[in-house]
Parts: structure tokens; C-alpha cells; sequence
């Protein structure tokens, strides 16, 4: 056993400053550069050899590449513990890269699909929580456990978990299995949904609505979106921001639910709750698109914030595949997993059928 | 009966830590006043 030297419980005691936390985070920031950028180089690669040798070769994005790399990473050698700080800003880099695909969305069209994604999120909250707790509780799992998955599965996996986590005061080990269960469904859903779309022949707004109402992840509901087209991305983006922005809604009654059971602290404020929970990349999202409406941006500035998003949401898709490790799931063992799958599985039936209804009615 | 919440044990210093949403959505509107100045006048991809 290794005990520590004085000297290293001095070191661990004293509280880290900001420059060597920023310092701390450039391993893991360059090599999310690096795989985003191999899977760049992959996807160019691939169509470059298509066109030299004269076959069709499936176009196979970037996003998908940079994935599997980093999948490949996280469960054979593992992430080592300097690249770790780095690799977890994904998520920031996700958010930076929503505000900044404002810049493509008009405002008018923020209404419309913002509309129509608020009508099927209603619905598609209702559906995944009493599917999750009516499988949860036939599969006897532990309640708080099943209100995470409920509250991941409905709305948008870790950032709803983590959120949740802290407002029904649940174990740590619960909150990291239901993690990594949102995120190795939604690998499984990020190679499986583009197939589906296109045995469907689904339009990309369609396709774009049913990633960001299906997939729980945020970055990995871009991520099947990008996969399947450009557009179909944009979509997946805007419906999974307005499925993050119910999210203060579903934790706060999960909150006074627990707190009416006496296992979790009451909430004192509601209007305070909401606000604390609400994503706030949405508000920078709905600024960025108000200011390109109004025509602040011309053409080439549009498009320099249209890049700028694309390298942002680069070295997102490198973190998601870094993230998600299949063995934390064999800690809790398969029956949470099981029901996880069968919520999700009921949940992307349940969702391809209302996005059919919606193409059909508003001419997706 | 449930006991009211105990006061936040967070210290006053972290009270006013800037969030990741909040520090992402800066860093959106650093980028976009470079591009609206032309300090970035273009991003290749």
C-alpha cells in the first residue's frame, strides 16, 4: 500500500489556483483537438480515395470517426489521468458551439421548430418517466435510482442527472451508473438512428427532431444529427436545447417529490430553482439568432460563426467517445441496464411515431 | 414533518462561481464581437 509523505498531503491541501487549473487542462483540451481532427482527416481521406480509385465509398462523417477513436481510447488503454480535466470540457465546447450556431437559425424559425419541439417534448416527458419507472419498479431497482434514470431518459442524460442528483440527494454510485448508461444507449442509438432515418427515408428536419427527442445526450443528439446530414444537426441541436430547457421543471418536481417523503431537502424557492436550472446556453442561443435576424451578421460573419460552431462541436464529439466507458456499467450490474435499454428502446418507437405524425401535419 | 433546509454550506467565495453554461456563453460572445469587428475575418473548416 502507498502511504503519502507529509510533504504530499501538504501539496493536496493547498487549494489549486486558477492559472495552474487552466494549465491543467490543455493535455486533455489538445488531444480532443487531435482525435476531432483525425476524424476530419479520416472522413477527407476516405472521399479522397473514393474519388482516386473510382468507387463509391460511403460517406462516412467526421463525427462518426472522432467517435469510434475516442471509444476505441476509453475502453481499451483508458484515458490517462493528465488528459482527464481537459477531456471533461466537452460539454462547454458543446454549449460555446450551440450559442454560436444562433448565427444559422433565424428567429422565425426558432418559433416554428422551437413550437413544434416543445408539443412532442410534453409529450415525450410523459412517455419516458412512466415508462422508466413502470419498468424500474417491475425490475425492482432502487427508487432513487429510478428517478435518475427517469430524469435522464426524459430529458437530457448527465447534465439532467447531475441536476437531479443534487436535488433528491441521491448516492454518487447511482448517479454514475445512470451516466454511463445514458451514454453507452446513446452510442448504441448514435450508429443505429442515422440507418434507421434512412431505411425510413425520413426528411432531415424529421430525422433532426427524432435525434434531439431520442437521443438523451446533448452532445450525442448533435452528434447522430450531424451524422445523418448537416441540416438534420441543426434540428437535433434546437430540439434537444428546448427538450434541456423543461429540465428546472422535471427536477423540481422530482425535488418535492422526494422532499414530501422526507429523503430530500424541501424546496424553499421554487421560482429561484427553476431559474438556477435552466441552461443558459438556450438564452445565448435565442440572443446570437435575435442578432442574425436582425441582419447584424453578413454573409462572411455568419459563416465564420457557423466554422467557429463546427470546431467547437469538433472537440465535443472527440470528448463523447472519450467519455463513455462501457465497464462502469458492470459495477451495477445488467438489470439497470436492461431497463434502461427497454425505456430507451420504448422511447425511440414512441418518438419516431409522433415525428411521423409531425411530418405529416406540418410538412417536415 | 420535513425540517427546513439547513443555510448552504458552500462558502461565500464559491457562491459567485460562474457556471459552465455562463463561462461557454461568454466565450460565444467574445468570439461573435471578434467576428463583428473583423478582429477573425474568417474560419476556415
Amino acid at each position: 500500500m502507498v502511504t503519502d509523505t507529509p510533504t504530499a498531503v501538504l501539496e493536496r491541501s493547498r487549494p489549486i489556483q486558477l492559472p495552474e487549473r487552466f494549465l491543467g487542462l490543455l493535455p486533455g483540451i489538445g488531444l480532443l483537438l487531435v482525435i476531432g481532427y483525425l476524424g476530419k482527416l479520416a472522413e477527407e481521406g476516405v472521399r479522397a480515395y473514393g474519388k482516386a480509385h473510382h468507387q463509391a465509398l460511403p460517406n462516412i462523417e467526421y463525427v462518426l470517426w472522432a467517435i469510434v477513436f475516442g471509444l476505441v481510447i476509453a475502453n481499451t488503454v483508458g484515458v490517462p489521468k493528465i488528459f482527464r480535466a481537459g477531456v471533461a470540457t466537452y460539454e462547454f465546447w458543446l454549449k460555446a458551439g450551440i450559442v454560436l450556431l444562433g448565427a444559422r437559425f433565424l428567429l422565425g424559425d426558432v418559433v416554428k421548430l422551437g413550437g413544434i419541439s416543445l408539443a412532442l417534448v410534453a409529450v415525450e416527458l410523459v412517455v419516458a418517466i412512466a415508462i422508466m419507472t413502470v419498468l424500474g419498479r417491475a425490475f425492482r431497482l432502487k427508487p432513487k435510482l429510478i428517478s435518475l434514470l427517469a430524469i435522464g431518459s426524459s430529458i437530457c442524460g448527465v447534465s439532467a442527472i447531475i441536476a437531479g442528483k443534487g436535488a433528491i440527494e441521491a448516492d454518487d454510485e447511482d448517479a454514475t451508473f445512470a451516466i454511463a448508461a445514458i451514454l453507452a444507449l446513446g452510442a448504441f442509438g448514435l450508429f443505429a438512428y442515422p440507418v434507421i432515418g434512412h431505411a425510413l427515408g425520413l426528411s432531415d428536419h424529421a430525422f433532426g427532431l427524432w435525434a434531439g427527442l431520442a437521443v438523451d445526450n446533448t452532445a450525442e443528439a448533435a452528434a447522430a444529427g450531424a451524422i445523418y446530414s448537416d441540416a438534420a444537426g441543426k434540428v437535433a441541436v434546437l430540439t434537444k436545447s428546448t427538450r434541456n430547457a423543461t429540465i428546472g421543471f422535471v427536477v423540481l418536481a422530482y425535488a418535492l417529490y422526494w422532499a414530501s417523503r422526507g429523503q430530500a431537502k424541501t424546496v424553499a424557492n421554487k421560482a429561484r430553482f427553476l431559474w438556477e436550472k435552466f441552461p443558459k446556453f438556450v438564452l445565448g442561443f435565442l440572443v446570437i439568432s435575435g442578432l442574425a435576424t436582425a441582419g447584424l451578421f453578413d454573409k462572411g460573419q455568419t459563416a465564420a460563426l457557423a466554422n467557429l460552431s463546427r470546431w467547437a462541436f469538433l472537440l465535443t464529439f472527440a470528448g463523447v467517445g472519450l467519455k463513455t466507458d462501457f465497464r462502469e456499467l458492470r459495477r451495477q450490474g445488467l438489470r439497470p441496464f436492461v431497463v434502461g435499454a427497454l425505456a430507451e428502446l420504448s422511447v425511440t418507437v414512441v418518438t419516431l411515431g409522433l415525428v411521423a405524425g409531425a411530418a405529416a401535419v406540418f410538412k417536415l | 414533518m420535513v425540517p427546513e433546509a439547513s443555510p448552504s454550506p458552500t462558502p461565500p467565495s464559491r457562491r459567485f462561481r460562474l457556471t459552465l453554461d455562463t463561462w461557454a456563453v461568454l466565450l460565444a460572445a467574445v468570439l461573435t464581437l471578434l467576428v463583428v469587428l473583423r478582429a477573425i475575418p474568417r474560419v476556415p473548416w
